[in-house]
Order: C-alpha cells, then sequence, then structure tokens
C-alpha cells in the first residue's frame, strides 16, 4: 500500500467502517419492515395462485378494535415483560458482580451459568412442561417430600402467568448475566483501587463506585431483554397456549393466530405494528422514567 | 384372493405382484420415473411410511427424498412452497384443517389435470371427501368437486380404555358417556388413578376433544355448510348438553389441571397407567404398546367413541393430504402421480400396516392383519369409520377455532357458564361469517 | 477479582450466589438426567430407574437420524456468521460511536436497528424466502449465515457501542498524539478494551445463531436443516419424544461450548497482544 492511499485509508475510516452493515441492515431489513406498513392497512388474498391486495384501512382497525383478546393480551403482555426482565436484571446483575468477585473459577462460572441459553426453545419448553406437571413433575414431588399439597401451576389462572415468566427468567438471566459480566471484568482498575484504598465497604463500593459506572450496560440490557420479551412465544406456547382462559395470552400468542394460524395477513400486520408501537411506547416511557430520576 | 380381485379391477393398469413372504401381494408397475421430493412431518406413523417408501425405491428403481419436517413448522414450509416460480417439493402433506387455504388459493393441481385417466381405488378412504374440491360450492365434496389429493394418514378419535381394570371391577366395555361415567366412579381413585381424560387445552386441543361430544348429542357448529347456509347453531340445547357433560367429565374425573391438559399430558396419563379411560386419536396406540414409553403394555384397549344413550357415537376426522403443488414441472407432477398410484395398492397399504402406519383402505383393515394380537384396534377403527365426519371444512375454520377453543375453555375452567360461552362464540363466530359475506344468522340465546 | 470479598458478606454472597446457581444449574441437570431415561421413566419422574445409553445411540447413529451433519451445518452457520456480526457489528459501532449522538443519520440507524429487532421474526421469514428463492439461495447455508449476522447485528452494534463510549478520550488522544492513524487507534487502543464486550457479544451471537428455528426451518431442507430444527422433530404432532429431545439437546451443547471457549481464547489473545493497556 503507497503511503497516499493508506492515509486515505486512514482518514476516511470512520466513514467506511459503516458501510458493511448499512449494506447488511438495506438488504435484508429494509424491504421487510417497509412492506409491513401498506400490508397493515390492507385485505390479502391468494386467488389462483394470485395475491391480491386491496386498501381496507377501516377494516383492519375495527377488527383491531373489536379483537376479543386483544385488551388480555397486552395487560398480560405488559405484567410479563415488566416482571420477568425486573427479576432477571436483578438476578444477572447480582450473578455478575459476584461471579466477578470470585477469585477463582470465573470462566468456568460463567461456562456454567450460559448452559440455559444454550438449549433449544422447543425443549425448554417440552421439559418444563414435565417439571411443572401435576402428578408427576419435579416441583410437586418436591412439595409432596416436604409436606405441602401439589400446586397446580399452569392449570390455574392465579399462578400461570407467573409459572411462564419463571421459565423466561431461568432462560434469559443468563444473557443479562453475560453483559453485565462483561462491563464489570473492564471496570477501571483504578477506580476501584481508589475505593478500597478510601476504606469504602462492600455495599458502598458496589453502590458508589459499580452501579453508576455499569449504567450503560444496565441500559442495553434491559433494552434488549424487554423487546425480546415482547417477542416471546416458544415456551408460552408449548407450556399453556394461552390458557387456560386467556391468563397466560400474549401479544405474540395472539399474533401467531391471527398472521400464521389463520392466514390473515393485512390484519396479521396491523397486529405486527401494534406491538412494535406498544414496544416504543414502553422504551420511551422507561426513558423518561430513567431520566426525570 | 380378495385383496388381489379388488385392486386390479379398481386399476385396470398393469399390476405387478412382488412375492414377498407373508403375502402374494400386489404393487402397480409404474415404471421410471425422475426423483420427487416429499415433505412430511415427523409423526408416530412416519416409520411406518418410511418403510413403505424404502420399498418403493427397491421395487421400482425410483428416488423419493423426504423432508422430516418439525408438526410446528409444516404449514409455514408448505405454504412457502406454493409461492415463488417452482416448489422444492413434489407432495406436500397438508392436514385437513389447512387444505381449504391451499384449495381456494388455487396453487395446487387437480389429479385430472396431470392424468385424466387417474381415479382413486374403491377401495380408498377418503374420510368424507376432504381430498375433493367443488370451486363453485366452496365445499370439499367429490359431487362435483375434483381430485385434490388423497390421505397417507387417517386420524380419528377413539376411546382408550383398561381393558383389565374394567373387567376386574365387573363392569363392561365403555359404549356411552354414560358407562364412561359409571366406570369413572366405581373403578377410578383421584389421584391414583383418573377416571377419564382428553384434552382441554386452549385452542386446538380443547375443540378437537369436545367435537365427538358435540356431534354425538346431534349438533353442530353451522347449520348446513355445504348449501351455503350459515345460520350459527352453536348455542343449541343439543350443544348445551355435550358441554355439560364434557365440562362434568372432566370436572369429576380428570387431574386438577385439565384446564391446559395437552395431548402430551393426556398420553402421559394414559402410559403411565393413572388413567382408567381416556379420549385421544388411534396415532397415539403404537406408544401404549411400547416397552420403553409405557407401563401398560397389553392391557389398553380401544373402542369407538361413546355415544349419548340412543345416539350415534361422534367420530371427527383430523387427517392429513399427500397434494401436488402447481409450480412444478410436468414430469414431476407425473412422477407424483405415479408414486402416488403405487402408494394407495394393497400391497403398499399392506406394508404400511406392518411397519407401524395406519392404512387408508377398506380392504387392509377387513385383512387377515385385523385377527392379530398388535393390530386390535382395528376394529375399533373401522367400525368407527361409518361415523366419522369432518368439520369446519370453510374457509373462517380457523378463526371459529380460536373463538370456541377461548369459550369452551373458560367453560371448563369455570370462568363461563357453559350457557354463557356458548351464547358468546355463538355471536362471535355470527360476526365473523358476516364479515365474510356469509349468509348467517343465530340461534336465540340459551339461558345463562 | 474486582474487589475481594471478606467475612459476612462472602458467607452471604457465595449462599446467595450457590442459590441462584442452583436454580440456573438445577434444571439443566434435570434435563440431562432425562437423557439417560426410558420415556417411561421420565413419564413418572422417577429418581430410581435404569440408566440407557440408547437415547444418545439413537440420536447420533440410528439410520434415521441426520443429526451428526445437522451438528456440522449448526456449527459452519453459528461460527461464520457470529465472526461476520462481529466484524461487522464492531466496525459499525465504531463508526456511530466517532459520530456519536450529534448526527442525524447515526441516530437514525441505531433506531433503525431497534425497530428491526423488534420485527416479530414470523413477518419476516415470508419476504426472506422469497427473496432468497429468487437469488437461487434458498436452502444453502449461506442465506442463513446472511439472515443470522442481520439478526445479530443490532444486539452487536449496541453492546459495542457502550464498551467504546465507556473508553476515557484521553487514551484515544494520546494515541493520536503518538501518531497512531484513525485505524491504528481502532486497532491497538479501542479494541483490546472492549474485549470483554467482543466476547460477551460474540457469545449472544453464536448462541442465538445456535438455537435460532423459524429462519432456518424455512430457509433450509433436509441436508441443510440446523441443529434446532433436528430437535424440534422430536416434537410431534401427538407425541412428544422427550427422551431423544433432552440427548439431542446435550448432544449439541458439547461442540457449541467447545467452539465458544476456542473463540473467546482467540478473540483474546489475538486482540490484547501488542496493545497499548
Amino acid at each position: 500500500m503507497n503511503r497516499g492511499l493508506a492515509e486515505r485509508f486512514d482518514g476516511t475510516f470512520r466513514h467506511w467502517s459503516l458501510w458493511p452493515c448499512l449494506g447488511v441492515l438495506v438488504a435484508l431489513s429494509v424491504y421487510p419492515v417497509l412492506q409491513l406498513v401498506p400490508m397493515a392497512f390492507s385485505t390479502l388474498e391468494i386467488v389462483g395462485g394470485q395475491q391480491t391486495w386491496s386498501f381496507t384501512p377501516r377494516r383492519n382497525l375495527e377488527l383491531l378494535l373489536g379483537d376479543a383478546v386483544l385488551r388480555d393480551s397486552i395487560s398480560n403482555t405488559l405484567v410479563f415483560v415488566v416482571v420477568s426482565v425486573a427479576f432477571e436484571m436483578v438476578l444477572g446483575l447480582f450473578c455478575a458482580i459476584f461471579i466477578a468477585c470470585m477469585p477463582r473459577w470465573r470462566g468456568t462460572a460463567r461456562t456454567i451459568m450460559i448452559l440455559p441459553i444454550l438449549l433449544p426453545p422447543v425443549a425448554i419448553g417440552s421439559m418444563w412442561k414435565l417439571m411443572y406437571n401435576y402428578d408427576f413433575g419435579l416441583f410437586n414431588q418436591m412439595l409432596r417430600a416436604v409436606g405441602i399439597a401439589p400446586a397446580n401451576f399452569l392449570g390455574s389462572v392465579d399462578w400461570s402467568l407467573m409459572a411462564v415468566v419463571a421459565v423466561d427468567v431461568w432462560h434469559w438471566t443468563p444473557l443479562v448475566f453475560l453483559i453485565l459480566f462483561a462491563a464489570v471484568e473492564s471496570l477501571p482498575q483504578d477506580v476501584l483501587e481508589a475505593a478500597r484504598i478510601d476504606g469504602a465497604s462492600m455495599w458502598q463500593t458496589i453502590r458508589l463506585v459499580i452501579l453508576p459506572l455499569l449504567g450503560p450496560a444496565l441500559a442495553v440490557a434491559a433494552l434488549f431483554r424487554a423487546i425480546a420479551a415482547f417477542k416471546a412465544f416458544d415456551q408460552v406456547y408449548l407450556l399453556t397456549s394461552g390458557g387456560p382462559g386467556t391468563s397466560t395470552e400474549l401479544i405474540s400468542l395472539h399474533l401467531n393466530r391471527v398472521f400464521f394460524e389463520q392466514n390473515q395477513l393485512g390484519y396479521g400486520a396491523m397486529l405486527s405494528l401494534t406491538v412494535i408501537c406498544m414496544i416504543a411506547a414502553s422504551l420511551s416511557a422507561g426513558r423518561f422514567a430513567a431520566a426525570k430520576r | 384372493m380378495k385383496i388381489r380381485s379388488l385392486a386390479a379391477a379398481a386399476f385396470g393398469t398393469a399390476v405387478a405382484f412382488a412375492a414377498t413372504a407373508q403375502a402374494q401381494a400386489p404393487f402397480a408397475d409404474v415404471g421410471r420415473q425422475p426423483p420427487i421430493s416429499i415433505l412430511i412431518n415427523s409423526s408416530p406413523w412416519f416409520a411406518g411410511f418410511e418403510k413403505t417408501v424404502e420399498l418403493y425405491e427397491k421395487q421400482t428403481g425410483n428416488k423419493v427424498a423426504l423432508d422430516v419436517t418439525p408438526f410446528g413448522g409444516m404449514l409455514e414450509k408448505a405454504r412457502n412452497a406454493v409461492r415463488g416460480a417452482n416448489s422444492p417439493y413434489d407432495i406436500l402433506n397438508i392436514d385437513t384443517q389447512w387444505t381449504i387455504e391451499f384449495y381456494e388459493g388455487g396453487t395446487l393441481t387437480p389429479f385430472d389435470e396431470i392424468d385424466p385417466a387417474f381415479a382413486l381405488p374403491r377401495e380408498v378412504l377418503t374420510y368424507q371427501d376432504s381430498n375433493y374440491w367443488n370451486a363453485a360450492k366452496r365445499w370439499r365434496t367429490r359431487d362435483g368437486g375434483k381430485l385434490m389429493g388423497y390421505s397417507p394418514n387417517g386420524n380419528i378419535h377413539v376411546l382408550y380404555y383398561r381393558g383389565d381394570l374394567v373387567k376386574a371391577a365387573g363392569l363392561q366395555p365403555p359404549k356411552t358417556w354414560d358407562d364412561v361415567a359409571a366406570i369413572c366412579e366405581k373403578a377410578g381413585k383421584p389421584p391414583e388413578m383418573y377416571g377419564f381424560v382428553t384434552r382441554g387445552e386452549r385452542g386446538n386441543g380443547i375443540r378437537f376433544d369436545w367435537m365427538p361430544f358435540m356431534i354425538g348429542a346431534g349438533a353442530d357448529i353451522v347449520k348446513a355448510p355445504a348449501d351455503g347456509d350459515y345460520t350459527v347453531t352453536i348455542n343449541s340445547p343439543a350443544a348445551k348438553t355435550a358441554l355439560d357433560r364434557y365440562v362434568g367429565l372432566m370436572k369429576r374425573c380428570a387431574p386438577p389441571n385439565h384446564g391446559v391438559l395437552g395431548q402430551g399430558d393426556l398420553i402421559q396419563l394414559l402410559s403411565t397407567g393413572k388413567a382408567l379411560q381416556g379420549m385421544a386419536v388411534i396415532a397415539a396406540w403404537p406408544s401404549f404398546e411400547d416397552r420403553t414409553k409405557s407401563a401398560v403394555v397389553g392391557k389398553m384397549d380401544a373402542a369407538p367413541v361413546p355415544s349419548f344413550p340412543g345416539g350415534k357415537p361422534g367420530v371427527v376426522i383430523g387427517n392429513w393430504h399427500f397434494v401436488v403443488p402447481k409450480n412444478l414441472p410436468a414430469e414431476k407432477k407425473k412422477a407424483a402421480l405415479a408414486f402416488s398410484r403405487w402408494f394407495l395398492t394393497a400391497g403398499a397399504q399392506r406394508e404400511y400396516a406392518l411397519g407401524g402406519g395406519i392404512p387408508v383402505r377398506s380392504d387392509t383393515f377387513s385383512s387377515d392383519l385385523a385377527t392379530r394380537p398388535e393390530f386390535r384396534w382395528m376394529k375399533a377403527y373401522g367400525d368407527s369409520q361409518p361415523f366419522a365426519r369432518q368439520e369446519l371444512g370453510f374457509a373462517e375454520g380457523a378463526q371459529v377455532e380460536q373463538v370456541l377453543g377461548l369459550r369452551l375453555n373458560q367453560a371448563l375452567i369455570g370462568e363461563l357458564s357453559t350457557g354463557k360461552a356458548l351464547n358468546m362464540a355463538a355471536a362471535e363466530i355470527e360476526e365473523l361469517l358476516k364479515r365474510n359475506g356469509r349468509r348467517t344468522g343465530r340461534l336465540a340465546n340459551l339461558p345463562e | 477479582m474486582i474487589v475481594p470479598l471478606h467475612g459476612h458478606a462472602a458467607t452471604i454472597g457465595y449462599c446467595a450466589l450457590a442459590l441462584s446457581a442452583l436454580f440456573i444449574v438445577g434444571p439443566t441437570a434435570w434435563i440431562f438426567l432425562n437423557s439417560i431415561k426410558y420415556q417411561i421413566a421420565i413419564y413418572t419422574g422417577a429418581w430410581v430407574f435404569e440408566p440407557t445409553l440408547q437415547n444418545y445411540v439413537d440420536v447420533l447413529f440410528s439410520r434415521r437420524s441426520d443429526l451428526i451433519s445437522n451438528l456440522a451445518n449448526s456449527l459452519v452457520v453459528a461460527a461464520i456468521s457470529t465472526v461476520l456480526a462481529l466484524a461487522i457489528g464492531t466496525l459499525g459501532a465504531y463508526s456511530l460511536h466517532r459520530w456519536h449522538r450529534r448526527k442525524l443519520l447515526a441516530r437514525l440507524l441505531l433506531g433503525w436497528t431497534l425497530v428491526f429487532h423488534m420485527i416479530p421474526t414470523l413477518t419476516l421469514v415470508g419476504p426472506w424466502y422469497v427473496l432468497f428463492q429468487a437469488l437461487g439461495l434458498y436452502d444453502t447455508l449461506t442465506a442463513l449465515v446472511l439472515t443470522h449476522v442481520a439478526i445479530n447485528l443490532p444486539l452487536t452494534i449496541w453492546i459495542m457501542m457502550t464498551f467504546f463510549d465507556e473508553v476515557p478520550v484521553e487514551l484515544r488522544d494520546a494515541a493520536a498524539i503518538d501518531g497512531c492513524g484513525e485505524f491504528g487507534t481502532f486497532r491497538r487502543i479501542m479494541l483490546p478494551l472492549a474485549v470483554p464486550g467482543l466476547v460477551s457479544a460474540g457469545i449472544l451471537s453464536f448462541v442465538f445463531s445456535w438455537n435460532e428455528f423459524s429462519v432456518a426451518l424455512n430457509l433450509t431442507s433436509r441436508g441443510t436443516a440446523t441443529v434446532p430444527v433436528a430437535i424440534a422433530r422430536f416434537a410431534q404432532q401427538y407425541e412428544i419424544q422427550h427422551a431423544q429431545m433432552a440427548a439431542a439437546s446435550m448432544v449439541a451443547i458439547v461442540p457449541a461450548l467447545l467452539l465458544m471457549a476456542f473463540g473467546q481464547r482467540f478473540v483474546v489473545r489475538g486482540l490484547t497482544t501488542g496493545a497499548v493497556k
């Protein structure tokens, strides 16, 4: 490489380094995302092997407003997201800090912690269903062993939502842990050293030094977990199919029924847009609350 | 031999007699064909199908690739296959509930367009003609309908019961729902032994497993869809009798988690010996006879679905369909038809049954196989056939299922009274049928 | 080690940690137990049972199983898509970090990655199937790699951005004064300091690709199917084969762990040598 070229390469590095990323996103995300918008206001039918679109914004809106299970699914989804993400953040943060404090075996501990995210979702759903089983499940075996009456985890309207939340917490705490563990490990050593010399106790160090420095990583972990929790589908579908009644009906399950099982592409797209708006609104609300504090 | 003469008469084509050890079974000679590829789901009957396909490859030298797909991914892959310029599969396997979408969409090839001379052998079960499509009437019927495919597997519900325990209690095999309730009362001891189980899980589970009650009570979802009369009749007194009976049995006899009881739970309860009676699909049979999976080997018996006193059993069909996509070259379509011709011969169906499949020819059920102990389910299956019914055979089927799947489940868990659940379902179904321009209405509300 | 633990705090902390670990590890160990049981022992939840390796033999060597080729497909797809997502994502994150929140384009792009991440996968697979069939890439691992890179980009970019943002500006300026060009600063200062982030983002990309089901299902057929598609086959319409499912899940964990350990060592060694600390 001659000098001029090298300099030009160097001078524009911060610009061209974005191109590959832009390229992938434009090629694979723009069309599907943008197609969703006109679709949400149309009715799609396949007749004679040809797909026909007709513009029916009113019909789709009426479907949305008249949807009997939509309200339940929205409130369940909000509860599901808030509770599961809260538990995942607390547990993940706790494990990240304490494993980082361990004098050795940190690598091994991290490997063990991520085992749940290595399992395929279909196996997780099927296996947890066995664990929750009323007659033979692991949890009721434990309850019986200590003399407590068996619990109806999935079959009672009061417990089913929390039962599916527990599976989500188990499955995804490792993701939060991984992001936060990396952030804890790369904390500037001199700051921690200074805190120690100042005689700060461990809790003081965590509260006053570590947590504020972890802010951005906490935000990213919470952001991505919240988005994914809004879309949670596989396990809930396998565990309860949204029942009993509507007690575990999430908007993602409802979307799956409309878009996929019933093949109502137009109204399905409308529901997808609703999901996206819901996520965006909740994220802005969260950000607003965080900024105010 | 009966099998031979019937098959020969049915085809009128060259029929080859393969000299197998068990029987001189007839197979069709279909000549050299290009390789084909089949989209098929993993299932308890897949092993039997695979063995049959291997025999086809050996006999004819033609190649068949099987893309074994998870059940949960079948509909998506089938939909994808018929989009775009070229289908990657020459035969698609689609569930009965999806057929309307594919028939109406015009994405499949009717068999007479591949070979005008092709006709199904008389013995092949057509499961209430779900493999024919009359486009003008928008209804699945051979009356004015085109042949769109055939069933590789026809599932129906049967009543499984513990023959040993029922006998030990001095009771007769159950024939009516009253018998089921009596056996549950006398020989059931929850939580050690549940008297009767069937699915109560929201969605397809409860909808499908309640249908035998509904049909048996003489109720129906809509009045006469075949003639275009979509008046909603799900809130009839007969339907309420059916729902009361179902909810009563589940509350009295099934485990406390009956509101989420799914197929897996059902098989688990039956094969561990925790359930005395259970209504499930015939496809579950092999699970109960396998020592690695079951504690009740040799103890389970099957009977046709029970009826209401003086009524007929309400047998509901859940069959699969082999269909040929439109977006294929002509020689591939011919090869797919050639395989089909061979697969539907008496010889192939016999191999299919021996391999663990559920055959789709009536003569297989009346053959010597039916007398063997391991095929003791065949009698219940054969006896059920005259009563077997398709339900939800219209475009709005999946939406109706969602409505019923929720409201029935709410009645089961006590969130709604049975009358209120059916009234709500009727109103919602009428609404969605009206939106699609159907001729509809509904019965007067039931008392809530 | 960030803070040394002493006395009561250590005892309480480790007890709580052990409890959390039990919560995470317990169910995984239980699934392992299921993989050496016959189905009937799984059904009854038995603790005393006749152990068997039959399930492993079944999923690995039976004539009907393609698990070994599924594993090979998964390894190729997950490894290549992770490397690509890390490379493209890190470069992109660096670029966005330098422009930061001043420029509208950077903000728009970051927002777009989030919107893309919010889209239900269900609505993506249809258009992607049509696209890749038109390009002649249907039923190839290339198509799968490309889609997985795209799906993993948002998280990678966001994680790497936070790590770049944490690098003290003085360090960067010092490097510039020492005569490091822009690329030199990126390579010698920014990347080594962001290694923990790179490792986490890499693991997450890998794991996601390893378990991704919907896209893999729709863009592959028997020869190109990946592990999650193969394992989902055990969930049949009328029966779930828990024993085989558990065995296949356990088998699938091993190569994933090995490859992650190897990849991590490679990243840490490769990027921290010659770094200005």
